[in-house]
């Protein structure tokens, strides 16, 4: 365990040559709260209320979600997995005394620790700036149940993104996949739209897949809505973030007798 | 006729390398395609619960949705990825070999790297503007049509200004990192209706970027709600930014120190 928290140490610690990194991800946050605010805000000037939601709540769903969404830095482990195995040089993740999936999860969480902080200054900034009456609840069982509901879709994330980082040893040229998927995965995780606006049916559907307790379901838990799925919520994630372990143990086990060394 | 042999030529030979890889051959199609099918459940989620957004009908949006994804298809066609590279061209000095060869440099870069594999997008485009005319009930006409797609070419042109005066940055700073960034940030916000913007985005994004003018104007066309002044606007911004990326071109050619750029 030590070993993995001196490699978080060092992510984190290396972020602070990368400023303008920094300032870009925070541009990122941005961006949906812009399209937020321009598009809800014509839509709620001429009524009050959509699917349940003030123009408040709308926008402080929208700042809770860009920040648990900013926070998923996952995806930079599947490219990395994608690229250094075809520019052959994935060798340096197998010879180090570290679980592959460790050492890259660690490397992830202390890029992610490092944006925390400037992730929750631009949260308020943008409460300021948008002079957003700010719809947090109050309730510490909520809080708490919504953050470790993040933590461990953060985990999921990781997973399914080291899982297609493996699938390089196969297919090679994944890089098509990761696009669509980060398409994908942006709209089923309620960072462009709420998904409380969909069909009954298509959210009931959606509740099976994990997608939906990565940034939507804690971002409704912190504004004080859908409080009744808290507890399934946790344990369908759970059970998404278990089932995922075998699987990658198994492809990575697998697949990693492919490699060879040299590059595509 | 020169230039033209020249673009053939580029195409073949792109044609060519393309083929070497087939998964990736319709790679954009299938990036792009699943992010405007995504933008149109999103829209269409929305318009399930209002009935207009800004005065403009579901059909309206559609068409916009279309029209902005027919933009990307033909920047996806023919030139992102000729261009798109250019800020690290420039500084590990491989635009050498554009410069020490007979012909334009910026023609070459801009044809050499053709994507056929996003015809789809093109066609996937069409689709979606006809189902946009249809929900919208509007009646088209040749002259109509012939005028979206003049707009649609002007626009085109205004996208291809901005990504090459972003990409000329680096002739002039020494690093080139975070300008496709930049870039990702402000075309999120190309995803909304211009219409929509007002106060200090409406002139950030109809003037300074003009990503607000690029898919709203073919469509205020093709509804038959863009004003004279709206029209003379366009063609304004793209005729000012096409003059502006030349300029900022020939001045950072003029810049360019080689490989110790």
């Amino acid at each position: 365990m030590k070993k993995y928290l001196e490699i978080l140490k060092i992510s984190f610690k290396a972020q602070i040559i990368y400023r303008m990194d920094v300032l870009f991800q925070l541009l990122f946050g941005i961006t949906k709260i812009i399209f937020a605010s321009v598009v809800w805000g014509v839509i709620f000037g001429s009524r009050s209320e959509v699917a349940g939601f003030t123009l408040n709540t709308m926008l402080s769903y929208y700042i809770v979600s860009s920040f648990l969404s900013c926070m998923d830095l996952s995806d930079i482990t599947g490219n990395e997995m994608t690229w250094r195995i075809r520019d052959g040089t994935f060798s340096k993740y197998m010879v180090v005394p570290a679980r592959v999936f460790g050492y890259l999860g660690a490397q992830t969480a202390g890029k992610a620790a490092f944006y925390l902080t400037f992730n929750l200054i631009a949260a308020v900034v943008w409460v300021l700036l948008f002079q957003i009456k700010f719809a947090i609840t109050s309730n510490a069982l909520l809080i708490i149940g919504a953050l470790l509901m993040a933590a461990l879709g953060l985990v999921f994330m990781l997973q399914l993104n080291y899982f297609l980082g493996i699938l390089t040893f196969k297919f090679q040229d994944v890089w098509m996949f990761m696009m669509i998927k980060n398409n994908i995965v942006q709209f089923v995780t309620g960072s462009l739209i709420p998904l409380a606006l969909l069909p009954q049916p298509v959210i009931d559907a959606m509740r099976l897949l994990p997608f939906y307790y990565v940034t939507y379901l804690p971002s409704m838990l912190l504004i004080g809505r859908n409080g009744e799925e808290l507890l399934s919520g946790i344990i369908i994630i759970a059970v998404w973030v278990a089932a995922f372990i075998p699987l990658n143990l198994f492809t990575y086990n697998h697949l990693r007798k492919r490699y060879e060394g040299v590059g595509i | 006729m020169r230039q033209l042999r020249v673009i053939k030529t580029l195409i073949k030979l792109r044609l060519s390398n393309l083929m070497v890889f087939r998964l990736s051959f319709f790679g954009a199609f299938l990036i792009d395609g699943s992010m405007f099918a995504l933008q149109l459940v999103m829209f269409n989620t929305i318009y399930s619960q209002v009935d207009s957004i800004g005065g403009w009908s579901r059909g309206e949006v559609v068409i916009f949705i279309g029209t902005f994804s027919m933009i990307n298809a033909l920047n996806m066609l023919i030139y992102f990825f000729g261009i798109n590279d250019l800020p690290q061209r420039i500084l590990d000095g491989r635009l050498d070999h554009y410069l020490t060869k007979p012909g334009s440099p910026l023609l070459r870069l801009t044809f050499e790297s053709v994507d056929i594999g996003s015809i789809p997008l093109v066609l996937g485009s069409i689709g979606i503007i006809a189902y946009g005319v249809s929900l919208a009930g509007i009646t088209l006409t040749a002259g109509k049509v012939a005028a979206y797609i003049v707009m649609v070419l002007l626009m085109t042109l205004l996208w291809y200004d901005v990504e090459l005066i972003l990409r000329c940055i680096p002739f002039f700073v020494i690093s080139a990192g975070g300008i496709t960034q930049l870039e990702q940030f402000i075309e999120l916000c190309f995803k909304v209706p211009g219409v929509l913007f007002k106060g200090v985005f409406k002139v950030l994004f109809y003037f300074v970027l003009p990503y607000g003018v690029m898919a709203t104007v073919p469509t205020q066309l093709l509804a038959g709600t863009l004003t004279p002044g709206g029209l003379c606007y366009a063609v304004f911004i793209a005729a000012l930014f096409t003059a502006l990326a030349l300029g900022l071109w020939r001045l950072g050619v003029k810049n360019y120190k080689s490989a110790s750029s």
